[in-house]
């Protein structure tokens, strides 16, 4: 069950001490706590706090993020989340000021951290429709385009210059080949799942037969999407969602992020609803001095499909096993067969055959 | 025998009710639940309607592809245990090579996920 933290008096003491020490404050005091509506895997508490003495003093308009009851297999956890933040931070990508980190339970009864509110709109289906927001499209996508750009500078060696006190050890190193890592990881949940899904197995089976060794290694955000980004009325205030972030192929957001599956029904705009692709590829190309490789990113929309299906079977596998009862989850195992008809789709333009 | 309106027509007739009388009573941040309710009975009410002439059909179509599986008692049993087949099959690689057998895998599979599209999102469908 989900901890009503807004109504726990205990609990919002308790993080007040924690606030107070982590910020050299001699007091901390919540003005509001309310709850954001944010992803099916963690919960985000929209939380105002007033520090007295120290460095901080004065009132902070804050976001707590922590983890809510069960997680997806795959996703790292608050104080991973925390150390991405900063990372992508040196590394010039706009993303919320991550403050503190609290690991000890004890305190909220899960792990925390604090980073500092962002104003603006993430919900992707209000993006998409509401033109008022995010400033003029071609100039958000070529922005998103120069940010993608920032993240993918990171490697291996420079993240550890850039954060030189905290080791990145969790993110997994990749091989020479990620996408064949994946193919058999994403067997291996289909396995577990129980099945039958012989129209994701023909995705996988040709994601397998088609997969090159990447060029280059990077940081890789996972989940660079509409939705997962903050607007207001001028552009883009933040990347957000860092918690599945890995060393991978650079292509792999690109085709994420153009994946007809994340366009919420502006399917024409190409690169994530909301333009086409020429002016996000590029802000990338302009930022990353990379080409873009459009046969990479078809292969990369392709995965993106597999991927989104076989997180959704897992979704719904936990209302399904009564771990989460949830609507949301539920439903989310019924936008299987439409992904699976864009994977066939996408496969066969691939092999030069019209649908 | 089914007694009158039967369960899809129920459905349809209850999210009607949903949706034009509850929902605008609906405070602003309930509204997507009622919306994602919506939802879920217009998936079951399609399904309802839908009947068993998808699954038939998927199984014939399969057993062509299988002719030696001998047909199971339970239709859903059936195509279960002949699309894990069909699943094993694709990532063994026994699908690779061009040719006949290829392409009627490919329109089974095209033929079946459009049929189960059609029951979760038709609006999804070319």
């Amino acid at each position: 069950m989900t901890i009503d933290l807004a109504a726990d008096e205990a609990v919002q003491e308790r993080l007040c001490r924690f606030v107070a020490a982590a910020a050299g404050a001699r007091r901390a005091t919540i003005g509001s706590f309310a709850p954001l509506r944010g992803g099916a895997i963690q919960e985000n508490w929209s939380v105002d706090i007033e520090l007295e003495g120290g460095a901080s003093a004065g009132r902070h308009a804050l976001v707590l993020r922590t983890d809510a009851a069960s997680r997806v297999a795959a996703s790292h956890g608050r104080a991973e989340e925390f150390a991405l933040l900063t990372l992508a931070r040196a590394a010039g990508v706009a993303v919320p000021e991550p403050l503190w980190l609290c690991s000890d339970p004890a305190v909220i009864g899960r792990a925390f951290y604090l980073m500092r509110r962002v104003p603006g709109v993430a919900a992707g289906h209000r993006i998409v429709k509401d033109l008022s927001l995010g400033g003029p499209r071609d100039a958000l996508a070529e922005r998103l385009g120069r940010e993608l750009a920032r993240i993918h500078a990171v490697t291996p060696e420079t993240g550890a210059r850039l954060v030189p006190d905290q080791s990145f050890d969790f993110l997994t190193p990749a091989s020479a080949n990620p996408g064949l890592d994946r193919i058999r990881l994403y067997r291996r949940y289909l396995d577990d799942l129980g099945g039958p899904h012989p129209a994701l197995e023909w995705g996988l089976r040709w994601l397998e037969r088609n997969s090159r060794p990447s060029r280059e290694i990077v940081l890789i955000h996972e989940d660079f999407r509409t939705g997962n980004y903050l607007v207001d009325g001028q552009g883009l205030t933040a990347i957000l969602d860092w918690e599945f972030a890995a060393w991978g192929d650079p292509m792999s957001d690109v085709g994420w992020f153009c994946a007809k599956c994340w366009r919420f029904g502006a399917v024409d705009r190409e690169a994530g609803g909301i333009a086409a692709r020429a002016p996000f590829y590029r802000g990338y190309e302009a930022a990353s001095g990379r080409r873009i490789d459009p046969t990479a990113v078809h292969y990369g929309e392709i995965a993106a499909h597999v991927r989104w299906a076989v997180i959704a079977l897992q979704q719904a596998a936990r209302h399904l096993s009564g771990a989460q009862r949830s609507l949301e989850l539920a439903l989310t195992g019924r936008i299987v067969p439409e992904l699976e008809l864009e994977i066939l789709s996408l496969i066969d333009a691939a092999e030069g055959r019209a649908a | 025998m089914t007694d009158h309106p039967d369960g899809a027509a129920l459905l349809d007739e209850a999210r009607r009710t949903l949706l034009e009388i509850l929902l605008p009573l609906l405070p602003p941040e309930r509204r997507y639940d009622g919306l994602m309710v919506a939802n879920a009975m217009a998936i079951a009410a399609r399904e309802a309607a839908q009947g068993d002439a998808a699954l038939r059909e998927a199984v014939q179509q399969l057993s062509a592809l299988f002719p030696a599986a001998s047909s199971g008692e339970d239709p859903r049993a059936h195509l279960r245990e002949l699309e894990a087949r069909l699943a094993g099959e694709i990532r063994a690689g026994l699908c690779d090579a061009p040719g006949v057998r290829r392409d009627a895998v490919r329109d089974y599979l095209r033929r079946s996920v459009i049929a189960r599209a059609r029951v979760s999102n038709p609006k999804a469908l070319p």
